[in-house]
């Protein structure tokens, strides 16, 4: 069962700015249990860039789709059995990154 | 059995319409063909039918082998919890921390319990469609988001019980005073439910004093049971009950839990709300009638719970046990200062009237009595309060 993990920050209230080697070596154990599929961190939503082709021609606009004080700051993909060990992982990952974590199953 | 099939199935929904469609088809048969010898049985194989039937319809493009194994493989063996039970893992499905803890309880009444969603929705005093839309919804997640249909482990267990023991002790709750026109006003299938699934939580962790306490203040609510509803279907208050129709031996084993608890708290281990409740039962229990019952260690234990559990339904009970100990004008002060907070409580209506009457109020008595049957949904209750009324000089 695949599930989107998402790593959530808060413009007013970010966390902290230096876990990238915590976060490396808990991506190495997401490795080796054979969990991890994909993980990636995202640039500022400020980069973002919505386009939108339903009508006549396609319309481009700068900054992400939802202004927002929480935003997507990064995304795993995880492999795992259920919901328990995908929580349980999520929880983990929430104190290793120091921020919110949403857990998404893919259909 | 909708417990057995959502274990082979792995799926609320078809389990749930299988065992219904069983039951259908057993109604539409049994008085044409006559009962079979395994009455059971033929329902189990019947659901299990129809659940097969139900995926084949459902799922002709995907997965044939998947059909086929839940053709031929009977029971797949698979690692489980301390205990083997399908009902006790479709509890702490049901009771899933994924799930909002209002949603836990109606999903578990509603798959475990097996009330229906009306019985639900005025037990939580929502409209049909919004608790129909939450099962539904709590259904799909469990689904969607693989939520697992196992007992968990023995690390994760401590933290997953407080939810379960909530839910069953709404559901016996629901057994005791069940809501509805239609039905019995006390339901034993729903009361008797709720004392195995907690022996069994009970079995699971042996130590826990919250655990112990609700199965001790369920014994002891369940042993007054029978001397509860009279002949006629009317509520028996605790004072006019003929206490020696109490069971005794479920008193007997109440009892021995509380003094267990006891023991623990002299220990230094404080109490949770379960274990405060059973002891103001087992002071109940202990006495031969109201009058000589310790109201002043009732009054006590509640001031204890209301510390633990502010809730006005709390303080409505301790101010029941103030007008015991000090008088009704007394109690009827404090159950007057939970107006704002219980307006649209039958309980509270209920209990004034009874004060309002003790005290020579007929007029205001009659009026919260009024009160009190449009808002009381249990039938033996209503027969009671409405009697009580037209006894009123």
């Amino acid at each position: 069962m695949r599930y989107l993990v998402s790593v959530i920050d808060d413009k007013t209230d970010p966390g902290s700015t230096d876990r990238q080697p915590a976060i490396s070596a808990f991506n190495e154990r997401l490795i080796a249990g054979g969990y991890w599929v994909f993980a990636g961190g995202l640039a500022d939503t400020d980069a973002a860039t919505v386009v939108d082709n339903r009508g006549e021609q396609a319309m481009f606009s700068d900054g992400p789709f939802l202004e927002s004080k929480e935003y997507l700051a990064g995304v795993w993909v995880w492999e795992v059995p259920d919901l328990d060990v995908a929580l349980e992982l999520a929880a983990e990952a929430s104190k290793v990154c120091d921020r919110k974590i949403e857990v998404r199953p893919f259909q | 059995m909708v417990a057995a099939l959502t274990r082979r199935f792995g799926d609320l929904d078809i389990a749930e319409e299988a065992a219904a469609e069983a039951f259908a088809t057993a109604v539409r048969r049994w008085p044409a063909d006559g009962v079979p010898p395994n009455p059971g049985g033929w329902l189990t194989t019947t659901a299990v039918r129809k659940a097969i039937d139900r995926i084949r319809r459902e799922s002709k493009r995907d997965d044939k082998h998947k059909e086929a194994q839940l053709v031929y493989d009977d029971d797949p063996p698979e690692p489980v919890g301390a205990i083997d039970d399908d009902r006790l893992r479709l509890i702490f499905t049901c009771c899933h921390p994924a799930l909002a803890m209002q949603t836990r309880v109606a999903l578990t009444l509603r798959m475990v319990g097996g009330l229906t969603v009306p019985e639900i929705a005025r037990a939580y005093l929502v409209a049909d469609t919004a608790m129909e839309r939450r099962i539904t919804r709590a259904k799909a997640k469990i689904k969607a988001a693989r939520i697992p249909y196992r007992v968990p482990s023995a690390e994760d267990l401590p933290t997953r019980v407080s939810g379960v023991l909530a839910v069953l002790f709404l559901m016996f709750n629901e057994g005791y005073m069940a809501t509805g026109p239609d039905t019995d006003p006390v339901r034993h299938d729903l009361t008797a439910e709720a004392i195995r699934l907690t022996r069994l939580i009970r079995a699971l962790l042996p130590d826990d004093g919250e655990v112990a306490g609700l199965l001790a203040l369920m014994l002891l609510t369940e042993a007054r049971r029978t001397a509860r509803v009279s002949a006629g279907g009317e509520l028996v208050s605790l004072d006019e009950q003929d206490r020696g129709e109490w069971d005794a031996a479920l008193i007997a084993e109440g009892h021995r839990l509380v003094r267990e608890r006891l023991a623990a708290a002299a220990g230094g281990v404080a109490p949770g709300r379960y274990q405060i409740l059973a002891a103001i039962n087992a002071v109940h229990t202990s006495a031969p009638n109201t009058r000589d019952t310790e109201w002043s260690q009732v009054v006590a234990l509640y001031d204890q719970l209301v510390r633990l559990d502010p809730s006005p339904v709390v303080a409505l009970n301790q101010a029941i046990a103030v007008a015991e100990l000090h008088g009704p004008e007394e109690g009827l002060a404090a159950v007057d200062r939970l107006e704002d907070q219980l307006a649209g409580y039958h309980a509270y209506y209920a209990a004034r009237a009874d004060l309002l009457r003790r005290l020579g109020r007929g007029q205001q008595s009659r009026a919260a009595y009024d009160k009190a049957i449009e808002l009381a949904g249990n039938t033996a209750e209503t027969a009671y309060l409405t009697r009580r009324r037209d006894q009123l000089r």
